[in-house]
C-alpha cells in the first residue's frame, strides 16, 4: 500500500469534485433546499388515521364507560386504538417498542363519570395521561387536538360543560424536540446513501466505459488501493455534507446537535454501507444510463420509505414493516438517537444494524466488482 | 528452471491427416519437427511448428493464444512476435479479435489458453513486473473529464516508479497549449494525443495502442500518426490495432493481418504486398507516340495500348520508371500525364479473403 498513491487519488477525486457544479448541487445545494423547504411547509401536515396505544387502568368499569369512550374517539374516523398491557410500565414500553404516544385510562375514570351523573355538582375531575415523544410533535399535536376536540364534546354531553375529563400531557424524554430535529438526521443519512451510492455507480460503469478502469489495471496501482482511496474520498464526501447539514440546522433552526462516537461511526459505515450497494448495483449494470435508473430505484423508495422525511407513523403498517428491513432507516434512527435525543441504548442498536449491513454489502459489493474484463 | 522454460515454450497444432481427413492435435516446441501418427487411419507424418524468435530483441512473445467465448472462438491459438523497436500493427476488420488479443496481451483479459511473454517476462506469473515496462493506450479511452491535462498525467505518473517530467512530455506531445484545460474540454484528437502522453508517463519501453485513431477526421488521425511515428524515432516498440490500412501502411514496420480469430498473413509491407498483392502499373495517359510500345516491349516491357491512347507499363521495380522514362524522353514522346498505381494492403487484403477490408467494417 503506498500513501503515495492514494493521496494522488484523492486530490484527483476532490479536484474534480469541486469542478463538478452538478455534483456540488446535488451533494450539497440540494439537501441544503430540502431543509429549507421541507422546514418551512411541514407545520400544516394532516393524514387520515393514526395509530393511538391505550392504557386502560380502569378495571372496576362495570358499564362498559371506558370503552364507550375509546369507540367514539375511534368513530372521529383518525384514530386506531391500540391496547397497551395492563401492567407493563408506559414509559418502558413506549421506549420497548419504538411508540411515539400512548394514551392512559385511570382508575377513577368511569367512577368520576358516573358520580358526575348521580351529583350534578361533583367537582371531581379524572384525568387522562397522554405520554409522548416529543421528538415527533406534529403527530403528536395533531392526536392531542383530536383526544382534547372529543374529550371536550363528551364534556358538554355529560355535564354541559364542567371538566368531568381531563387531559394531562406528560413528555416521555427531556428537551425541547421539533420536526427539524427529526427531518436533519434524516437528510444526512439520505445524503450520505446518496453520493456513496451514486458516487460508486459512476465508478463502476462510466470508469469501466471510458476504459479507465482498464487503464488501471496495467499500472502498478492495485485493486485495494483502487478502492481504499475512493473510500476515503466517500468519507470525506460523508463528513462534509454532515458538517454543511448540521451548519443549516444550526445556524437556521436553532438545531442542538450531541457529536459523539456512535454518531460518527454510524456516518462511517453508512459511507461503506452504501458504497457497498453502488458497487453491487454497478456489477449488474452495465451503461450509466441503466446505472443512474437502477440507482434511483434502490433511493428513491428508501428516501420515502425508511422515515427521512417522514413519520413512520404516519404511513401504513404494512410500509412500516417494509420500512423496517431498509438499511437507511437504522441510520436515520441510529443519527436521531445519538445526535439528538441522546438514547445511546437504541443508538448502539441502531449502529449495530448499520455495521452489520455495512460489512454485509461492502464485502458483497469487493466480491462482485471486477477489473478485468471476461 | 529450464524445464519450466521448456514447458511454457509448448504449443498447440491442429493438422488435418492428408489420409482420411481427420483432426490430429500434436503439442509440441517453436521450431521442432513432430512425427505424429493418426489416431484414426494410423497415417504417419510430420509436424512442423513455427518458429519464432526468441532472442533478446524480441518485446512480445504470444505463443498459441487463444480466447473462446461459450461456442465463440474470438481469438483461434495465433502466435507471433514483436521486435523491439518496431511498429507492429495489428491489421483487421471490427470484431477480428485485435482488441481481445491486445487486451489478453495487456494482462486485462485472461486467454482461455496460450502463452505470453513481454520483455522475456511470463506475464501470468510476472505482470506487475512488466507493468512498470509498458504504457497502454485502451480503444476508445477517455481520462477524468474535469481533471486538467497536466493534472492527468501527474496522477498517472505517480503509479509508477519510473517516472519522466511531465513537462518534457507535454512538450514532446506538442500539448503546452492545453496542459491547464480539462481533459472534457479538449478535441477528438487532442483527447487522443493525451492517451498516448498518459501511456508515456513512466518511459515505457513497449507502447499499446488500442485503435488510436478510429473516429477521429482526417486531420486529428495525421496527428495522432505523427505521434507515433515520432515514439518510433525514440526507440519505443509500438503495438498498434488498427483497422485502417493506410494507417498500417504508413506506421507499421510489421504487420499482422488478423481475420475471424486468425493471423492470415504476417510481414513488412513490402513483403505483403510483393506476396499478395498486385503488381504496379504505370499509366501513360493520352499517349499520342505510337513507337513507344514497340521500344518498351524491345526491352522487355509488358505494355499496352488501350483505344484511347493510354499505354499501361507494368512495373516490376522501382528502377524500370526511370528506364520508362527515359524511353519517352529519348523518343521525345507526347502525352498528357504519368501516374503509378501501386498495390496496397486493400488489395492484399481482397487477395486473402475474398473481401474489401472497409467492406468488413
Amino acid at each position: 500500500m503506498r500513501l503515495e498513491i492514494l493521496f494522488a487519488s484523492f486530490k484527483t477525486d476532490l479536484k474534480a469534485f469541486f469542478r463538478s457544479r452538478a455534483t456540488l448541487f446535488w451533494t450539497l445545494a440540494f439537501p441544503i433546499m430540502l431543509i429549507l423547504i421541507f422546514g418551512a411547509i411541514f407545520s400544516g401536515m394532516s393524514e387520515i388515521e393514526f395509530d393511538l396505544y391505550v392504557q386502560n387502568l380502569d378495571e372496576n368499569d362495570e358499564f362498559g364507560i371506558t370503552e364507550g369512550f375509546l369507540q367514539g374517539l375511534e368513530s372521529t374516523g383518525y384514530i386506531n386504538i391500540k391496547k397497551v398491557p395492563i401492567d407493563e410500565d408506559v414509559k418502558s414500553y413506549m421506549n420497548k417498542n419504538d411508540i411515539k404516544r400512548v394514551l392512559i385510562i385511570p382508575e377513577d375514570f368511569s367512577e368520576t363519570i358516573i358520580m358526575s351523573q348521580q351529583n350534578p355538582n361533583a367537582t371531581d375531575t379524572s384525568n387522562l395521561m397522554f405520554y409522548y415523544d416529543q421528538s415527533e410533535q406534529t403527530t403528536n399535536q395533531q392526536i392531542r387536538d383530536i383526544i382534547s376536540y372529543f374529550v371536550t364534546n363528551t364534556n358538554m354531553n355529560i355535564s354541559g360543560g364542567r371538566e368531568i375529563i381531563g387531559l394531562q400531557d406528560v413528555t416521555t424524554i427531556s428537551g425541547e424536540f421539533t420536526y427539524i430535529d427529526f427531518f436533519i438526521p434524516g437528510m444526512i443519512g439520505f445524503t450520505i446513501m446518496q453520493t456513496c451510492i451514486y458516487g460508486s455507480l459512476e465508478r463502476n460503469t462510466k470508469f469501466r466505459k471510458d476504459g479507465i478502469l482498464r487503464k488501471l489495471l496495467t499500472t502498478p496501482i492495485t485493486r485495494s488501493e483502487w478502492i481504499i482511496s475512493k473510500m476515503l474520498f466517500q468519507l470525506f464526501l460523508s463528513f462534509l455534507s454532515t458538517v454543511i447539514i448540521i451548519a443549516v440546522g444550526v445556524l437556521v433552526y436553532g438545531l442542538h446537535v450531541h457529536v459523539n462516537a456512535l454518531m460518527i461511526t454510524i456516518i462511517i459505515a453508512t459511507s461503506f454501507l452504501f458504497t457497498g450497494l453502488g458497487m453491487m448495483i454497478g456489477r449488474f449494470v452495465k451503461d450509466e444510463e441503466s446505472a443512474g435508473m437502477a440507482g434511483g430505484a434502490v433511493t428513491f423508495p428508501m428516501m420515502f420509505l425508511a422515515g427521512t422525511f417522514f413519520e413512520l407513523d404516519m404511513m401504513p403498517e404494512f410500509l412500516q414493516i417494509v420500512a423496517r428491513i431498509l438499511p437507511l432507516y437504522y441510520v436515520n434512527e441510529g443519527l436521531r438517537d445519538s445526535m439528538i435525543k441522546l438514547e445511546m441504548a437504541n443508538a448502539t442498536t441502531n449502529t449495530i444494524f448499520v455495521l452489520v449491513f455495512a460489512v454485509i454489502f461492502f464485502i458483497i459489493g469487493l466480491v462482485l466488482t471486477k477489473w478485468k474484463e471476461d | 528452471m529450464f524445464i519450466k522454460r521448456y514447458i511454457s515454450f509448448m504449443v498447440e497444432k491442429k493438422v488435418r491427416c492428408p489420409q482420411c481427413s481427420n483432426i490430429i492435435t500434436s503439442f509440441g516446441n517453436p521450431g521442432e519437427v513432430t512425427l505424429v501418427t493418426c489416431p484414426s487411419c494410423g497415417n504417419k507424418g510430420k509436424v512442423t511448428f513455427k518458429k519464432v524468435d526468441v532472442s533478446d530483441d524480441v518485446a512480445i512473445e504470444a505463443y498459441n493464444l487463444k480466447k473462446v467465448y461459450g461456442d465463440l472462438v474470438a481469438v483461434n491459438s495465433i502466435s507471433f512476435s514483436v521486435k523491439r523497436g518496431e511498429v507492429f500493427a495489428f491489421l483487421g476488420p471490427n470484431g477480428a479479435g485485435k482488441t481481445t488479443t491486445v487486451e489478453m496481451i495487456e494482462s486485462i483479459r485472461q486467454p482461455t489458453a496460450g502463452t505470453i511473454k513481454i520483455l522475456g517476462e511470463d506475464i501470468s506469473t510476472s505482470f506487475d513486473k512488466v507493468k512498470e515496462k509498458i504504457g497502454i493506450l485502451p480503444q476508445e479511452y477517455h481520462s477524468f473529464e474535469r481533471i486538467t491535462v497536466r493534472e492527468t498525467l501527474e496522477f498517472f505518473s505517480k503509479l509508477f516508479k519510473k517516472r519522466v517530467s511531465i513537462d518534457g512530455i507535454i512538450d514532446a506531445m506538442d500539448l503546452n497549449d492545453q496542459k491547464n484545460k480539462l481533459y472534457m474540454n479538449l478535441s477528438g484528437g487532442l483527447k487522443q494525443r493525451v492517451g498516448v502522453a498518459i501511456a508515456l508517463v513512466n518511459d515505457p519501453e513497449i507502447v499499446f495502442l488500442d485503435e488510436p485513431t478510429t473516429g477521429l477526421d482526417p486531420k486529428a488521425r495525421r496527428e495522432v500518426w505523427e505521434v507515433i511515428a515520432d515514439l518510433r524515432n525514440k526507440g519505443k516498440t509500438v503495438f498498434l490495432t488498427t483497422h485502417y490500412m493506410e494507417e498500417a501502411e504508413y506506421l507499421a514496420d510489421h504487420i499482422a493481418i488478423i481475420h475471424k480469430g486468425n493471423i492470415i498473413a504476417e510481414g513488412s509491407l513490402s513483403e505483403l504486398i510483393n506476396k499478395y498483392g498486385q503488381e504496379s502499373i504505370l499509366h501513360i495517359k493520352n499517349c499520342t507516340t505510337k513507337d513507344v510500345i514497340d521500344m518498351l516491349k524491345e526491352r522487355d516491357f509488358i505494355a499496352s495500348m488501350k483505344q484511347n491512347g493510354d499505354v499501361q507499363v507494368k512495373i516490376e521495380h522501382k528502377d524500370q520508371v526511370l528506364e520508362v522514362l527515359s524511353i519517352l524522353r529519348y523518343e521525345c514522346a507526347e502525352y498528357d500525364s504519368i501516374d503509378i498505381r501501386r498495390s496496397n494492403l486493400e488489395e492484399v487484403f481482397l487477395h486473402l479473403t475474398g473481401s474489401k477490408l472497409s467492406e468488413e467494417d
